[in-house]
């Protein structure tokens, strides 16, 4: 029933407003009555999708060897916006949560997070030297201080099916713009429900992962959001073109596993979840496809995702919480975790173990992750994301004009950096 | 969609209950000299011994019902009237302290968001499709079974009820496979008859209608019942007088069986039009309001705003804005009712 479900939606707002306004929301360190014994009080976790049963796995070492029990909570990726603003709302949070990057701004804002700068000294796992630059503490905490550290990476790279490139007669996959263009032109003309390659209509990252590779940024050095450059209509240009040139589908639902596999989109930009789809679901495509960076403009910049942890605010547990971060920031449980999940590592100095280092794809990713950059950590830029997908998605799909679409979005630019 | 539940929260409750009008004090004044002047038992005699107890009795009947309707339809509401006047968002949860009261300001930027003049626009185009669309598919279905009582009319009322039962997400799932557009069904079909492939849930414009049928599909299965038990409240003698007097099946129909639906009509108008309004469930699985935000309902707008952005405050206001849609287009079809009671 839409209309009981919808009212309950909209209904959560105000009563979590309830909780804010009434001053509920705040921290409250109370002195817990069993507070002594937080050496054998369970550590609560969130992770975030399907991980669950991976990191109950994963923490059963560090139970053993430091007695602390490790209650896992798995959240699914839908709900952990509504789960932030409940545990934000009533100050009931976890001791210790996965933080996906995309998620981070809100997490920092709603002051859910300790910061653990005072204790790095006495945790040097957790110190940000050991991860790479791109996921550097200024990067991560816009407002200083040292809120999360980087728990496992993610990054998009070029897949490409060589068997199909080589049909066409291409040689090799495209590494620069201009060779995408040609090659996904050429592939698009093998037929009907043939493309050369895809966008997702969703990948809100993608626009700006290709300001980026033109040499630019979002974000002015003021801090202010700023699209009306050279760069960023140069990427424009670029996310439009394979449009102009049909060669890529327009139909949203577009499932890039499936047209991988099949062939109908042999060249696409994703994250090394897909490697592990295409292993699972066509294992007799072995050898017939690989992964190489993204192609260039002037830099082969891609997107750096992945989950950061971080220490919930006024948790009971501090002590127990920085000892399982320190335990999953070690190089070996990392490795470990990659063998287990496919997730890569996030510690730079995990990625020299051989479980990584002798596998060809991951070392595609680390060096791909060595030139990616994280989104902007600010809840303004997911609005103004939001609004960049919207507007390209409108000019490549509905046939709004261009410029006009352009200058609308630009002014809404200005609103949100006013606010 | 269309809630026609019991369950149907704050909006529900306010927009049904004066129809009924059996509900209790709080409706007299409405129409004054209407039929419940007459308080049971109170005789003008007995009237001054018994005020200071048997008055309040009533009302403690009522008080469960209306501490809940208060606690959970009305207080919220409040507190979203509040809220829209702040810009609370996630930081303002955490820290209380920094949310500003900024006055009639979201609701300004609510009236020049070309984003919620479209969801307003695809929500017009909703109600206007939808609601005659399951009024006439509901009823038809309603009258067709109810030409028999046989086993299998029996199962068939089952079957028709099943999509009102069947959870939102299994539904999506397995729309979402007939509709996709690489690998459906739908598509799949059309191809054997030699048509070319439509974008069900890609184009804009198909997307509408598509995620509106299965909205239809959904929502039928309640309003066939509740005509249903309508049609068999007909009495018998008026078919046999009409069959005395020679009329046909057709007129039969609408000369005597459809004037006296006239309750259940307006009950269902009344809900599905309050359903779509407030549509949200088939876009949200099915689009998540693509493409390009041709399947954004004010709903889904004031969701994404609300829970995807955290923005607290400026939802609010949308969503203040949706109640007194709803209550004003409520109003005028209980106004329209009124005249010709």
């Amino acid at each position: 029933m839409s209309k009981a479900r919808t009212t309950r939606r909209i209904g959560v707002v105000a009563v979590v407003a309830t909780f804010a306004l009434t001053g509920c929301g705040g921290q409250s360190p109370e002195a817990d009555a069993a507070g002594d014994d937080t050496e054998t009080a369970p550590l609560t976790v969130w992770v975030m999708g399907d991980s669950g049963a991976n990191l109950e796995a994963a923490v059963e070492p560090f139970t053993a060897e430091t007695g602390i029990a490790v209650d896992v909570e798995a959240i699914p990726w839908d709900n952990v916006n509504d789960r932030l603003t409940t545990a934000v709302a009533s100050g009931e949070g976890p001791d210790v949560t996965q933080i996906g990057l995309s998620h981070l701004a809100s997490f920092l804002e709603g002051g859910a997070l300790e910061d653990l700068t005072d204790y790095v000294p006495d945790h040097p796992n957790l110190d940000p030297a050991n991860f790479p630059s791109a996921v550097a503490a200024e990067n991560l905490n816009p407002e200083g201080g040292l809120y999360s550290v980087p728990w496992v990476s993610d990054t998009r790279v070029l897949f490409y099916r060589s068997d199909i490139l080589a049909e066409a007669g291409i040689d090799g996959p495209p590494a620069t713009w201009d060779e995408l263009r040609t090659a996904a032109t050429t592939l698009a003309a093998r037929g009907d429900g043939q493309y050369g390659y895809y966008i997702p209509q969703w990948d809100a990252p993608l626009p700006v992962t290709y300001t980026w590779q033109s040499g630019g940024d979002v974000i002015a050095k003021d801090g202010t959001i700023e699209l009306d450059t050279p760069a960023f209509r140069e990427a424009v240009d670029h996310y439009l073109g394979f449009y102009e040139d049909a060669s890529v589908p327009t139909a949203g639902d577009f499932d890039q596993t499936a047209g991988f596999i099949s062939g109908s989109a042999p060249l696409l930009v994703s994250g090394p979840y897909l490697a592990a789809a295409i292993a699972e679901q066509a294992p007799d495509l072995e050898g017939k496809w690989g992964v190489t960076t993204v192609p260039s403009n002037d830099s082969a910049t891609s997107l750096f995702a992945g989950s950061n942890l971080g220490i919930w605010r006024g948790t009971e547990n501090m002590d127990a919480a920085l000892q399982l971060l320190d335990f999953l920031t070690e190089a070996d449980t990392q490795v470990a975790w990659y063998d287990a999940t496919g997730e890569l590592p996030a510690v730079t100095a995990a990625f020299d173990d051989a479980a990584l280092a002798d596998d060809p794809l991951a070392v595609v990713y680390a060096e791909q992750l060595q030139d990616s950059r994280p989104l902007p950590i600010s809840t303004a830029w997911d609005e103004a994301n939001k609004a960049v997908l919207e507007s390209l998605n409108a000019i490549a799909l509905t046939g709004a004009d261009k410029e006009q679409t352009l200058t609308a979005l630009f002014a809404t630019i200005e609103e949100i950096n006013a606010r | 969609m269309s809630g026609n539940g019991g369950a149907g929260g704050p909006l529900g409750g306010t927009a049904v209950l004066p129809g009924t009008t059996e509900v209790g004090p709080v409706h007299d004044d409405r129409r004054p000299g209407a039929r419940r002047r007459t308080r049971p038992g109170g005789g003008p005699a007995d009237r001054r011994p018994r005020r200071g107890r048997a008055a309040l009795v009533p009302y403690a009947f009522i008080s469960p019902a209306l501490l809940l309707l208060a606690m959970f339809g009305l207080l919220p509401i409040l507190v979203a009237a509040g809220v829209s006047l702040t810009d609370l968002d996630i930081g303002g949860l955490g820290n209380p302290e920094t949310v500003r009261f900024i006055g009639l300001d979201n609701y300004e930027r609510l009236f020049s968001d070309p984003g919620f003049w479209k969801a307003l626009q695809t929500t017009a185009f909703f109600v206007v499709v939808g609601v005659p669309v399951i009024i006439a598919v509901s009823l038809a279905v309603a009258v067709a079974l109810n030409t028999s009582e046989s086993r299998f009319f029996r199962a068939l009322r089952a079957f028709y009820f099943l999509p009102a039962i069947t959870a939102i997400v299994a539904i999506a799932l397995i729309w979402g496979y007939l509709y996709n557009s690489q690998f459906g069904l739908l598509n799949h079909l059309l191809d054997q008859v030699g048509l070319g492939p439509v974008g069900w849930l890609s184009d804009p414009t198909s997307a509408r209608f598509s995620v509106a049928l299965v909205a239809v599909w959904r929502a039928t299965g309640l309003n066939i019942i509740i005509f249903l038990a309508a049609l068999q409240s007909v009495p018998k003698e008026y078919h046999e007088a009409a069959a005395l007097d020679g009329a046909g099946r057709w007129t039969t129909f609408w000369r005597v069986t459809f004037p006296l639906l006239r309750f259940a009509l307006f009950f269902v108008t009344v809900t599905t039009l309050i359903g779509w309004l407030q549509f949200f469930d088939e876009p949200y699985v099915l689009t998540k309001g693509g493409p390009v935000g041709a399947t954004t309902s004010i709903s889904l707008f004031i969701f994404e705003n609300g829970f995807s952005l955290n923005q607290f405050g400026y939802a609010s206001a949308g969503s203040i804005v949706l109640l007194i849609l709803i209550a004003v287009v409520t109003a005028v079809q209980l106004r329209m009712r009124g005249s010709d009671d």
